[in-house]
């Protein structure tokens, strides 16, 4: 195969001078990109690349790395990643780091997460922040079991756009029928999922080719390089369609008469005016004011952290979501349910497990392993437990009902974590394939146990609406459930 | 109900769609959601004010998370008595402009024993007066929470940091006993004798902090801006001498130069540089077309190798 990079230096035209030119004002928007691969796939040399061809490098690090080129003058330009790289090789701590890149008028946000099976978590807890990654490949092995691995979690977690950086092009002699063969392999993969964009790229990212400019080595490929694909991904902050959700972080109090209810929109948008409902009780309201500290806003959308004043009290408290009346979420009691499992450890118990959506914390009453999705295959396998980096099926009964979305039309209030009552600590992270509604018979069954009976003990002096009335009334009905009463608060 | 639009374009009603949301808005509402989250789930939470820009920028976009309220939670200034006289002078007009609950508290032992930048080796020195009065002043008054400005792109051992950073009982950072964070959900539940560090600033670069500064004509510390200032070069570095506490060596002299600071800290451990930006607009367009990376400027953190990663686990910020 192949010529060797040497005599590839011929068409690699040099570094060009950084095409940003950073202003004072705003960029125009952020995105999230997350990259996965391994160390040997050119990941660390990728990322320098971008930094390199495509930002504006402090000028100390420019010259020094330029300083470190080998004999034919190509920069290193991973040893921009340098401290990342001897920090895995010394196995300290596997996890996902955080970079930033400003190119032209864009932020990229980059989540380097590893890419080896034993690490599917990291990878997965990275992808739930990404609008788009990129899966490495080396030219040489082409696609891989990783890469279908990969690929599924994505689906799983929600990405939507995945690129293929088929990297080290140059060790193959930019071999046309190499590449096309990796790209329809690719294709056969993405074929599986959800994917609204799957885009496989020629690069050489030790020469810069493909990744920031056009490579003059490959005359045959007339897609987009790298860049120009990411630059094509609508920003956080522009996307806001579907229905409107807002999840109730605090009430927050204002003067004597002002009782706002502070949240992040997380779909659609509010204008004043608009009726809003409580998912959970139904009970409707108009919108009087969205206040913000700058000025009251006419409208606000998704990702805007807004305050809102109702033109009625419909008691609504942190955690129940606001949302549109004709498009509420479901008051759901059962959720069936996709987890990747966190913890280092297995499931031990299915007891003293907590829920966490958007702002709500609710008790879980039963957490039933169903099966493990086998990621290479996606066949689902069964099984009655989960561990460390298992891909989970399970049915989750909840000790109330709560206001849940699917994942696939709401990521924000169709995701949770399981939390451990007793720790703490985040034991999973999931989305909401399914959700049935509260069942007349569970609700009747229920002990009630009032905001008034609450007010007379171990909430006395509390007002309902104050958190940490609300913290200790879940105290209460957890140590009831433990004791195999069905608490219904309120 | 308004049918919702796809990005971009105009909705029927004539709405224009959030494109014009800029980077620094998708940062201020990210921020604004992890102090309400903090503040939900944290039972007695406290701002780490430390009055330089980072500071400057996390108490007013804490002041946005709970408007028209005022944030439900005091500042805490960890003084070493080394502090600028400016910036004294700005914290406390702060605190008084915008009637808040400032706590001030400096390790009295370390005091006591005269610990100093000038005599003790800078790691030593920062340990007792910063990492150790910290841990007391939290300890004193029983904060399970702590907001604090790092930022993750700082430094190296920064880039991995969590939002909700847990620390176990005698404030110590463990790597493995950190939690995965996922999509928007912070959870805060605490275990026994745990506490947290909350980073609202997690995402935000040094460019942003002056960007926003500059956006919302935030007033900060005059020391950013350059002026004539006596000052001593010492190993290189341009030190102003705040007061006559630190003697001169044999050799030095008290010179007047026109400089200004890219941090603030303890003033004979933080260096300035020599500038010509008199004014919010200049400093920010130098910082923006700034040549070397920001804790330069900072002395402590060339005292040795890791240093940041070690401090970290001894429950330095």
């Amino acid at each position: 195969m192949p010529s060797t990079p040497q005599s590839m230096q011929a068409g690699t035209q040099p570094s060009p001078a950084p095409t940003t030119a950073p202003g004072w004002g705003d960029l125009d928007g952020i995105v999230h990109l997350l990259t996965c691969g391994s160390v040997d796939d050119g990941k660390s040399t990728l990322i320098g690349r971008l930094l390199w061809d495509a930002s504006d490098l402090p000028e100390d690090t420019r010259a020094s790395i330029q300083r470190q080129a080998g004999p034919d003058g190509q920069p290193d330009v991973s040893l921009l990643l340098d401290g990342l790289v001897a920090e895995r090789e010394q196995g300290i701590t596997i996890d996902i780091a955080w970079r930033y890149i400003d190119s032209g008028r864009r932020r990229f946000v980059v989540i380097d997460s590893p890419g080896h099976e034993q690490y599917t978590r990291n990878m997965a807890s990275g992808a739930s922040h990404a609008d788009i990654a990129i899966m490495l490949v080396d030219a040489r092995h082409g696609v891989k079991r990783q890469t279908r691995r990969h690929a599924a979690i994505l689906d799983l977690i929600g990405v939507k756009r995945v690129l293929l950086a088929v990297n080290k092009m140059d060790m193959i002699g930019w071999s046309e029928s190499h590449f096309r063969a990796i790209e329809a392999d690719f294709g056969t993969i993405a074929h599986n999922f959800a994917f609204e964009k799957a885009l496989a790229i020629p690069v050489s990212a030790k020469l810069g080719d493909n990744v920031a400019r056009r490579s003059a080595h490959a005359p045959w490929y007339d897609g987009p390089v790298l860049l120009d694909e990411l630059a094509r991904v609508p920003s956080r902050g522009t996307t806001s369609g579907g229905a409107f959700r807002m999840p109730v972080q605090i009430v927050i109090r204002g003067g004597q008469d002002f009782r706002g209810l502070a949240g992040t929109i997380s779909s659609g948008q509010v204008h004043v005016g608009d009726a809003i409902q409580d998912a959970l009780s139904g009970r409707e309201a108009r919108v009087r004011r969205i206040a913000t500290m700058d000025r009251d806003l006419d409208q606000a959308s998704a990702g805007q952290a807004v305050v809102l004043q109702l033109d009625t009290d419909i008691d609504v408290a942190r955690g129940a979501v606001l949302a549109a009346p004709d498009a509420r979420p479901t008051a759901g009691r059962e959720i069936d349910a996709r987890l990747v499992w966190l913890s280092d450890a297995p499931l031990e118990a299915a007891n003293g497990l907590l829920l966490r959506t958007a702002t709500d914390l609710i008790p879980i009453a039963a957490f039933k392993v169903r099966g493990l999705l086998e990621l290479e295959t996606l066949a689902e396998l069964p099984a009655t437990t989960c561990t460390t980096n298992d891909i989970v099926i399970a049915d989750i009964a909840l000790g109330r009902a709560a206001a849940v979305d699917l994942f696939s039309a709401f990521k924000e209030t169709g995701s949770f974590v399981l939390v451990d009552a007793l720790t703490g600590a985040t034991l999973a992270g999931g989305i909401v394939k399914a959700v049935r509604q509260t069942t007349a018979e569970i609700a009747a069954s229920a002990f009630r146990l009032s905001n008034d009976m609450l007010a007379r003990g171990v909430c006395a002096g509390l007002a309902p609406t104050d958190s940490e009335f609300r913290r200790r009334a879940e105290e209460v009905a957890i140590i009831l459930r433990a004791a195999g009463v069905t608490v219904e608060l309120g | 109900m308004r049918a919702a639009s796809p990005a971009g374009r105009k909705s029927e009603s004539g709405y224009t769609m959030t494109e014009h949301i800029s980077h620094l808005d998708v940062l201020e509402a990210e921020s604004m959601h992890i102090f309400r989250e903090a503040a939900a789930q944290f039972r007695k939470p406290v701002l780490m004010y430390s009055i330089g820009k980072d500071s400057t920028v996390l108490l007013h976009l804490a002041r946005k998370a709970f408007f028209p309220d005022r944030p439900p939670f005091p500042l805490l200034h960890i003084d070493t008595t080394w502090k600028f006289r400016d910036m004294i002078a700005f914290r406390d007009n702060t605190v008084r402009e915008l009637g808040l609950e400032l706590l001030v508290h400096t390790n009295q032992d370390g005091l006591t024993r005269n610990v100093n930048p000038i005599e003790y080796a800078p790691s030593l020195y920062t340990d007792i007066m910063k990492t150790v009065a910290l841990k007391q002043a939290l300890d004193l008054h029983g904060f399970d929470a702590a907001f604090g400005g790092a930022r993750r792109d700082e430094e190296a051992s920064r880039a991995k940091e969590r939002v909700f950073s847990f620390r176990s009982p005698g404030h110590r950072w463990d790597p493995r006993k950190q939690r995965p964070e996922m999509w928007r959900l912070l959870n805060g539940r605490l275990g026994t004798g745990e506490t947290v560090r909350v980073f609202p600033l997690s995402n935000w670069t040094e460019r942003d902090v002056w960007r926003y500064v500059l956006r919302e004509k935030l007033a900060v510390v005059p020391l950013y801006m350059a002026a004539e200032r006596p000052t001593v070069v010492r190993n290189g570095q341009i030190l102003v001498l705040d007061d006559n506490r630190m003697p001169l060596k044999p050799g030095e002299q008290a010179v007047l130069r026109r400089v200004r600071f890219r941090t603030l800290g303890c003033w004979p451990l933080t260096a300035a540089v020599e500038s010509d930006a008199a004014d919010i607009e200049a400093v920010v367009e130098e910082t923006l077309s700034a040549k070397t990376s920001e804790r330069q400027g900072r002395l402590i953190d060339h005292d040795q190798v890791g240093a940041m990663e070690r401090k970290k686990q001894e429950g330095y910020f």
